[in-house]
């Protein structure tokens, strides 16, 4: 009897309010029928989910050209336009940033490396701070570049196709279909992915930015990341850097996210590295699609291998 | 019959005090258990339309009528918190589709909802101008709020501390008014809806702060380390959350172990919701879920209950005042025997002056009648803004 004159209070106040309520009974249906509009935050699972859903799906991946999904914050409208979404792929592991910040249906989240979080790559160098109640804690992140490791691009799609079975099951076997034959395709670049990088034989290569966490590590590579960019010339304190780096770590490739400059290829050769080209895809190439961007990379590779 | 009449209602006229305490008396006699039946029954329905439209709620053990009442009606109590991981295990179960609620702070005297998107999808809560939230600071106000806070689109509205002395607690954030909604005659009206994380910023669950890196950060850091860098209380936190510093807003730790209120779960059909209550039934749970249908049946039946101590009350003052009516009119007579002789010398005979005394008594009747169906009817029109005014404030 806590509430008790305060309930009646409320109950008369409540019934006198003049129109009757127009609620409805409510339902947790999403339309079971129709074209499926799906969002994404990056490339690779716009082009994983268009593969498995075909033509029963619109997939939507905003992000403008040339611009780094990663790091890219979408402005309210385009929030807007993901809140209307049936289904709403994330890659996780701390990608798209401002997902964190934005009011998205919670329940048409899908975090496709969810259920891989024990293989995500956490980055060290993080700034720990004290203030308020909570005490010690720190910004510490999480190497997002997930997709360059095929085998957990796999499972990325898998849990794509999970969650597109689970919004219209009706449509399972046509899926699992589709998904067959990426799966396949994803599988055969993996394997081409291993041999070229075995041929590599353990020499010492190096990454122009540090987003091959996950392919070095699946593919074997001893590497070593440094933070230049491919449309820039860098400073004469980078040059010196990289052969400070090179004393220890004697690299005759580096991997580039997209075409150095000519000037810096020329400059690198000189000091015997050759420039190779292997674009993440985190944004939809002018050309061809995740795989021939795949192949592109794996050529380059075993053209390297053979100098 | 005329001459009668017009007797009756002189003599009623010419007394206009006893006339009017006589009216005023069997007026609220018909009146309270009238206006009381009114009140009871369309509570009962009002009550019963928002619990129906509610298919499961999810949350701490505890009171389940505080539970509803806080999630339901937005009341003042803070039933007990849960975690946040609740509503994610509901999605993982693929039996519901979880509604979080916050529902703890307030903006003067309208409750803060943190809740997510999907809700307004679930109350079909229309806009009646601008957009749906959309990042974190924003809010979107209910038809009544935005008159009540006299905002619109564009302006801006603070959260209050939870008490006056709450100095070293939680700030007030000052959060961006998006979008108002249409009227919906619902306590959502009333309600200023923010996303459950704008909810945890301002219990300071998450923030904002000035790079402490930075040189201008410099007082507030105690020491620097290769592991990092620690600063005291005096490092500047945001009050408000804009365009240039939301980059800056982060959360601390697993969310699955951040406050909810409750979260309503919405089945995905009959048998589902049937499965998901039975998750709950091990007495070990931390949590429960409820029908919000039985709790406010129940709490009808409490009201009903009173509502009968009240009417057999009225009943007895009923009694009580009819006998004084009388006891009025018997003493009356006595007080007007010269009138009624005068009446009989010109030639008024017994009929007429009974007939005369009847009137009276029919024309009291009439008068307390229809003043308490006006009132019946203004209860029924009027009275949530009466209540609200002169009650509840």
């Amino acid at each position: 009897m806590r509430a008790g004159f305060g309930l009646l209070l409320m109950s008369m106040l409540l019934a006198c309010t003049p129109e009757s309520s127009r609620e409805s009974a409510p339902t947790s249906e999403t339309a079971s029928s129709g074209i499926l509009n799906i969002y994404t935050v990056n490339y690779p699972l716009a082009y994983m989910a268009q593969r498995i859903v075909g033509s029963t799906g619109d997939v939507s991946f905003p992000t403008p050209p040339d611009v780094d999904p990663a790091t890219w914050s979408p402005g309210p409208e385009t929030i807007i336009d993901y809140q209307q979404a049936d289904l709403i792929l994330l890659n996780g592991a701390g990608y798209a940033a401002w997902v964190a910040n934005a009011s998205l249906p919670r329940s048409r989240l899908v975090d496709t490396t969810a259920g891989i979080a024990d293989r995500l790559i956490p980055i060290e160098s993080s700034v720990t701070h004290s203030h308020g109640p909570t005490g010690d804690h720190s910004h510490s992140g999480t190497a997002f570049t997930t997709w360059l490791d095929l085998e957990i691009a796999l499972e990325q799609a898998r849990a794509v196709l999970d969650a597109l079975v689970r919004a219209r099951p009706e449509q399972e076997e046509e899926f699992r279909r589709a998904f067959a034959t990426l799966e396949a395709e994803l599988q055969d670049a993996d394997a081409q992915l291993i041999a070229a990088a075995r041929k590599l034989n353990n020499q010492p290569v190096l990454f122009s930015h540090p987003v091959y966490q996950y392919f070095a590590r699946r593919y074997e590579l001893n590497g070593y990341a440094v933070h230049w960019e491919p449309d820039e010339l860098p400073e004469d304190a980078l040059w010196v850097q990289l052969k400070a780096v090179l004393r220890e770590h004697p690299a005759k490739i580096m991997i580039w996210e997209s075409d150095p400059l000519p000037e810096t290829r020329q400059r690198l050769l000189k000091l015997g590295i050759e420039s190779v080209v292997l674009q993440p895809g985190g944004n939809k190439p002018p050309e061809g699609d995740l795989l021939d961007l795949f192949r592109a990379g794996i050529s380059a590779i075993e053209g390297a291998t053979k100098i | 019959m005329k001459g009668i009449f017009y007797l009756a209602w002189r003599y009623l006229a010419y007394n206009r005090w006893k006339t009017s305490i006589l009216v005023g008396s069997i007026m609220l006699i018909i009146y309270l258990p009238v206006g009381l039946n009114v009140v009871v029954e369309e509570s009962g329905e009002h009550l019963m339309a928002r619990a129906e439209a509610t298919p499961l709620l999810v949350g701490a053990k505890g009171s389940p009528l505080e539970l509803v009442l806080n999630s339901l009606y937005f009341s003042l109590e803070t039933p007990e918190l849960m975690d946040y991981a609740a509503a994610t295990s509901i999605i993982e179960s693929g039996l519901a589709e979880p509604i979080p609620l916050y529902v703890r702070f307030r903006s003067r005297e309208q409750p803060i909802v943190g809740t997510s998107i999907e809700y307004f999808g679930f109350r079909d809560l229309q806009l009646a101008s601008g957009r749906m939230p959309a990042l974190l600071g924003e809010c979107v106000l209910g038809a009544a709020a935005a008159e009540t806070l006299g905002v619109t689109v564009g302006d801006s509205v603070v959260s209050s501390p939870e008490t006056a002395f709450d100095l070293a607690g939680i700030y007030p954030l000052k959060m961006s008014v998006v979008g108002v909604l249409a009227p919906n005659f619902t306590p959502d009206d009333d309600a200023i809806f923010i996303d459950v994380k704008t909810a945890w910023v301002i219990e300071g669950l998450g923030h904002g702060h000035q790079d402490l890196a930075r040189p201008e950060a410099a007082a507030a850091v105690l020491r620097r380390s290769k592991d990092g860098i620690v600063a005291n209380a005096s490092v500047v936190q945001f009050n408000q959350i804009t365009e240039s510093n939301i980059d800056t807003f982060h959360f601390h730790g697993d969310l699955g172990g951040y406050p909810l209120t409750a979260v309503v779960a919405v089945p995905n059909d009959q048998k589902s919701g049937v499965i998901l209550m039975g998750r709950y039934v091990d007495g070990e749970a931390r949590n429960q879920i409820i029908r919000p249908n039985d709790v406010v049946d129940d709490l009808l039946d409490t009201i009903l209950t009173i509502q009968q101590f009240i009417v057999a009350a009225v009943i007895i003052v009923a009694i009580a005042t009819i006998a004084t009516a009388a006891l009025v009119f018997l003493l009356s007579l006595r007080l007007r025997r010269s009138e009624i002789e005068t009446i009989g010398k010109i030639g008024g005979g017994r009929w007429h002056v009974a007939s005369m005394l009847l009137t009276e008594i029919i024309i009291v009747l009439i008068l307390s009648s229809s003043l308490a169906l006006g009132l019946t009817v203004l209860t029924w029109r009027y009275g949530s803004t009466i209540i609200e005014r002169f009650v509840l404030s």
